[in-house]
C-alpha cells in the first residue's frame, strides 16, 4: 500500500489517496499502515475504503470501452481512497511512543507497516510479550500481547458461537502459563482445556489441552471422575463440595435454575440465620413436622418453606455435593496454586448451568476471601504478595448480568479484585448480557466476529474510536480472526491468530533454556488427596505451608 | 537544415510564417524552431492557410485535374502563398531547454526550420506544451492537442506509457473533465 494524505481530521480519521497503480482490492480493512509525517510516524489502521471522483461527472462517463482512457482516469480523475485511523504516534527522533494528538501534514507519505513498526508498538516476542498472531495480510510479523498488563486487569473474550472463543482462550492460557506470571484457575464447563479439546480443523481433529502441553505445571480437577476416565484423562483431584460450604448467596445466584421466587430467597436467609453453617443439610433433612415447628418459631410461611425444600432437593441430585467429603477442594486448589501450578476444573457431565454456577461461585468466593486476607497481610508487611490469579469463566453473562453482577463474587472481582491480585478472564458469546459496569472494567478484550448490533455496541463501550472499529468488527472472518483492544495492547489490533498446531506446541513448550517442560506422562490417577508432585528446582512461593493454609482457611 | 518558412508576424504566444513554397507546409501539430540570436524558439504548427498572393482576390476554380492545370496554367501557382501559424512552447538557450515563453518574441523575417526528433523528444518531456495547445487561440485546442500528442508519442520508446502520462496531465488541466479528455483521445490512435 502506497499513498499520500489527502485530507482528514483528528476526530474523523484521515483519508489517503492511493498512488496510481495500487490495487485497492488488496488492501483490507483492519490492516496496518504508517504515515510518515514530518517529525512523527503515525501508526494507523485501515478502517474504511471508498472511490471518489475529483469531478463527480466522471462517474457517469462510460470509459469502459476505451482501455487507454480507463487507465488514464483511474488514479487521477477517479481515485481510490482509504480511510485510516491514526492510533499511535512515534516521535522519530526520540523513538517515543505517544497517543495521537495531532495529524500528519498534507501529502505525507503512507506506506504499509513493516515488521520493525509492529515491534515498536507491540514489542518483540519475549517471556512477557506473548505472540498471539499476526496483523492481517502480514502473516510473518508477530503481534504480541503484553502479558504483565493483561493479567493486571480482568479481561474478556467474546465472539459468536463457532468463532473460536475456546481457541483464543486456550491460546491466552498457554501464553500466561508459559510466562509464569500468574496462576490460572479454569472453570472448564465443556472439559476442553484440561487434556484435549475438539479442533475444528479436519486434518487435526484434536487440540492438545494444557495438561498435555505443560505437564506438571497443570493439574486437572474434576467434578465427574467417570467422564474424565472415559475420555482417557486421569484427574489429579476429584472435587466434592460439602453442603456446609453452600451459602444463601450461592443459592440466590442460581435462583433462575432452581426456579426460586423472591420469597423463597428471603426464606433461605432466615434458614441460614437460624440453622447456622449446616443449614442446607439440616433443612433438606427436615420432615413436615420440623418444618412446621421451624415456621412457627421463625414466623415464616410453612407452605413457602415446603416449596423451597422441594426445589432445593434438586441439589441432592448433584453427585459432587457431599455431606462429608474426604477432602476440601478449595484447600487443595490453593495448595496447587501456591505451588505455582495451574488448575483446570472439568465439569464432565455436570455441565448444567446449575452445577457450573454453583461450583464456580462457591470455590471462587472462598478463594477470594483467602486472597483478600493474604493481600491485607502483605500490606501489613507480614508476607509477600500473592502470585496473581486469573480465573476463567465461561457463559459469563450468567454470572455478570446486570441483575447478578452486584451480588456474585464475580461481579466483585471484575470490579475491584485487581487490588487483590485476582482477575477474571470471562468468555462469552453474548457480551450484551454482561453488566455495562463490568464491561467498563474489563482491561483487554479479544473479540471475534459479532453480528448482533447490541453485542457490538457493548464490547465497544468505553473504547476510543469505537465508530471506526465497528466496520472492522463486522467484517472479521469467522475463523482465526479477532480484534484485540484495551489495556494490554497499545492500540486496537486485528489479528489472524496463530494456528494451534504442532509448530505452536513446539513453540509453547520450548523452555527459554531449551529445557522441555512437558513430562509427557498423562496425569496421575490420584483420586482424592495426595499432594502434587512439584519440580524440585522450582522455588515455592511463600505461604504455602500446609499449616499456614489451614490457618488461613479456617482461622486459628 | 533549410528553412521551410520565414516569420512574418510575431507575438509572445504565437508567430506566423510564410512557407517557402505554397505547397510545402509543415505538418499540423509538428514542431518548428526559429533561431533568434542566441536562442532557439520552439513552436507547434497550429494551422495553415493558402490563398492568393495579394490577400484580397480569391483563387478561381477551373475544374481540371492538377496535372492539366500545371500544364495549361502554370502561372496561377506562382500567385499562391501559404502561411502557417505556430504557438510558442519554449526556447533553448546555451544548450538548455526552457519550457516557457522566451524573453522576447521572435523577430520578423527570421527563418523557420523543422525541429528534429531529438529536439521534439526533449520538449515532449515537459508536459506544459499541453496547456498551450489546449488553449490555442484559433479555437481548435482539442484538435491541436490530439495532433501534437500523435507527433510526440510516436517518438517515444514506450508510446502507450507516454500517452497515459500525457492523458493524466491533460485531465488535470481540463479540471478533471473526462468528457473533454475523451473527445481529445478519440483522435489519438495509439493504443
Amino acid at each position: 500500500m502506497k499513498g499520500t494524505i489527502l485530507r482528514g481530521s483528528l476526530s474523523g480519521g484521515l483519508e489517503v489517496r492511493l498512488d496510481i497503480g495500487e490495487n485497492i482490492e488488496e488492501i483490507k480493512v483492519g490492516t496496518f499502515c504508517v504515515v510518515e509525517g514530518r517529525s512523527h510516524d503515525f501508526f494507523s489502521m485501515v478502517v474504511d475504503e471508498d472511490i471518489e471522483a475529483a469531478n463527480p461527472r466522471a462517474f457517469y462517463e462510460n470509459l469502459s470501452d476505451n482501455p487507454l482512457l480507463n487507465e488514464i482516469v483511474r488514479g487521477t480523475g477517479i481515485i481510490d481512497k482509504v480511510k485510516i485511523q491514526p492510533m499511535i504516534a512515534i516521535n522519530r527522533e526520540e523513538g517515543r511512543i505517544q497517543p495521537v494528538k495531532s495529524i500528519p501534514s498534507y501529502l505525507s507519505v503512507v506506506r504499509e507497516a513493516r515488521e520493525e513498526d509492529v515491534f515498536k508498538i507491540f514489542g518483540r516476542p519475549d517471556p512477557t510479550h506473548f505472540h498471539v498472531g499476526s496483523p492481517l495480510d502480514m502473516d510473518h510479523i508477530p503481534v504480541c500481547i503484553d502479558l504483565k498488563k493483561f493479567i493486571e486487569r480482568s479481561n474478556g473474550i467474546f465472539g459468536k458461537s463457532g468463532t473460536g472463543k475456546t481457541f483464543y482462550t486456550r491460546l491466552m492460557l498457554c501464553g500466561m502459563i508459559k510466562s509464569g506470571l500468574c496462576n490460572i484457575l479454569v472453570f472448564d464447563m465443556h472439559s476442553e482445556y484440561g487434556w484435549e479439546g475438539e479442533d475444528e480443523d479436519e486434518t487435526r481433529k484434536k487440540a492438545k489441552g494444557l495438561k498435555q502441553l505443560f505437564g506438571s505445571k497443570v493439574a486437572i480437577f474434576t467434578l465427574d471422575p467417570e467422564s474424565s476416565r472415559n475420555r482417557g484423562v486421569y484427574p489429579d483431584f476429584v472435587v466434592e463440595i460439602p453442603y456446609r460450604s453452600i451459602e444463601a448467596e450461592d443459592i440466590a445466584m442460581v435462583w433462575e435454575e432452581l426456579n426460586l421466587n423472591p420469597t423463597a430467597l428471603e426464606v433461605i436467609y432466615v434458614l441460614q440465620k437460624h440453622l447456622g453453617q449446616d443449614w442446607l443439610c439440616t433443612f433438606l433433612n427436615m420432615d413436615a413436622f420440623s418444618i412446621k415447628d421451624f415456621a412457627e418459631a421463625t414466623g415464616s410461611h410453612e407452605g413457602a418453606i415446603q416449596a423451597l425444600q422441594r426445589k432445593l432437593f434438586k441439589l441432592q441430585k448433584l453427585p459432587f455435593i457431599k455431606e462429608n467429603p474426604a477432602d476440601d477442594a478449595v484447600e487443595r486448589i490453593m495448595q496447587y496454586l501456591d505451588n505455582g501450578m495451574n488448575v483446570v476444573l472439568e465439569f464432565g457431565h455436570q455441565r448444567s448451568m446449575l452445577a457450573y454456577m454453583l461450583v464456580a461461585n462457591i470455590l471462587t468466593r472462598r478463594i477470594h476471601e483467602l486472597y483478600v486476607k493474604r493481600t491485607e497481610k502483605a500490606l501489613g508487611g507480614m508476607r509477600e504478595n500473592n502470585t496473581p490469579l486469573v480465573i476463567v469463566i465461561e457463559e459469563a453473562h450468567k454470572f455478570l448480568s446486570p441483575d447478578m453482577s452486584r451480588q456474585t463474587i464475580f461481579g466483585m472481582i471484575a470490579r475491584e479484585m485487581r487490588k487483590y491480585n485476582v482477575t477474571l478472564l470471562v468468555v462469552d458469546q453474548r457480551p450484551s448480557g454482561i453488566d455495562p459496569e463490568v464491561h467498563s472494567q474489563l482491561g483487554t478484550k479479544i473479540v471475534a466476529l459479532l453480528t448482533e448490533e447490541r453485542d457490538i455496541e457493548s464490547v465497544l463501550s468505553g473504547v476510543n474510536n469505537a465508530r471506526m472499529l465497528r466496520n472492522v468488527l463486522a467484517s472479521l472472518d469467522t475463523k482465526q480472526q479477532a480484534i484485540i483492544m484495551g489495556h494490554a495492547v497499545p492500540m486496537p489490533v486485528v489479528i489472524k491468530t496463530r494456528t494451534y498446531d504442532e509448530t505452536f506446541y513446539r513453540d509453547i513448550t520450548r523452555d527459554d533454556d531449551n529445557k522441555n517442560w512437558v513430562s509427557h506422562t498423562a496425569g496421575r490417577l490420584t483420586g482424592v488427596s495426595p499432594l502434587p508432585k512439584v519440580d524440585q528446582e522450582e522455588e515455592l512461593p511463600p505461604g504455602k505451608e500446609f499449616e499456614d493454609l489451614m490457618k488461613e482457611l479456617y482461622g486459628e | 537544415m533549410m528553412a521551410i518558412g520565414e516569420v512574418i508576424e510575431s507575438t509572445t504566444a504565437e508567430f506566423t510564417a510564410e512557407a517557402r513554397r505554397y505547397d510545402q507546409v509543415p505538418a499540423y501539430g509538428s514542431f518548428v524552431k526559429v533561431r533568434d540570436g542566441n536562442i532557439l524558439i520552439y513552436g507547434i504548427v497550429s494551422g495553415a492557410y493558402t490563398g492568393s498572393m495579394d490577400g484580397v482576390s480569391k483563387a478561381k476554380a477551373f475544374f481540371k485535374s492538377l496535372e492539366e492545370l500545371k500544364m495549361e496554367q502554370p502561372q496561377i501557382f506562382e500567385l499562391l502563398r501559404t502561411e502557417f501559424s505556430c504557438v510558442v512552447v519554449g526556447y533553448e538557450e546555451a544548450g538548455r531547454y526552457h519550457p516557457y515563453y522566451p524573453p522576447s518574441h521572435p523577430g520578423l523575417h527570421l527563418p523557420v526550420e523543422e525541429a528534429d526528433d531529438l529536439e521534439v523528444l526533449t520538449i515532449s518531456q515537459y508536459l506544459n506544451y499541453l496547456d498551450k495547445t489546449l488553449n490555442d487561440p484559433s479555437g481548435n485546442g482539442e484538435e491541436l492537442t490530439a495532433a501534437v500528442i500523435r507527433t510526440t508519442a510516436r517518438l517515444q520508446t514506450d508510446p502507450r506509457a507516454y500517452v497515459i502520462k500525457v492523458g493524466r496531465e491533460l485531465l488535470r488541466i481540463m479540471n478533471y473533465d473526462t468528457q473533454r479528455l475523451k473527445s481529445v483521445f478519440e483522435r489519438v490512435d495509439i493504443v
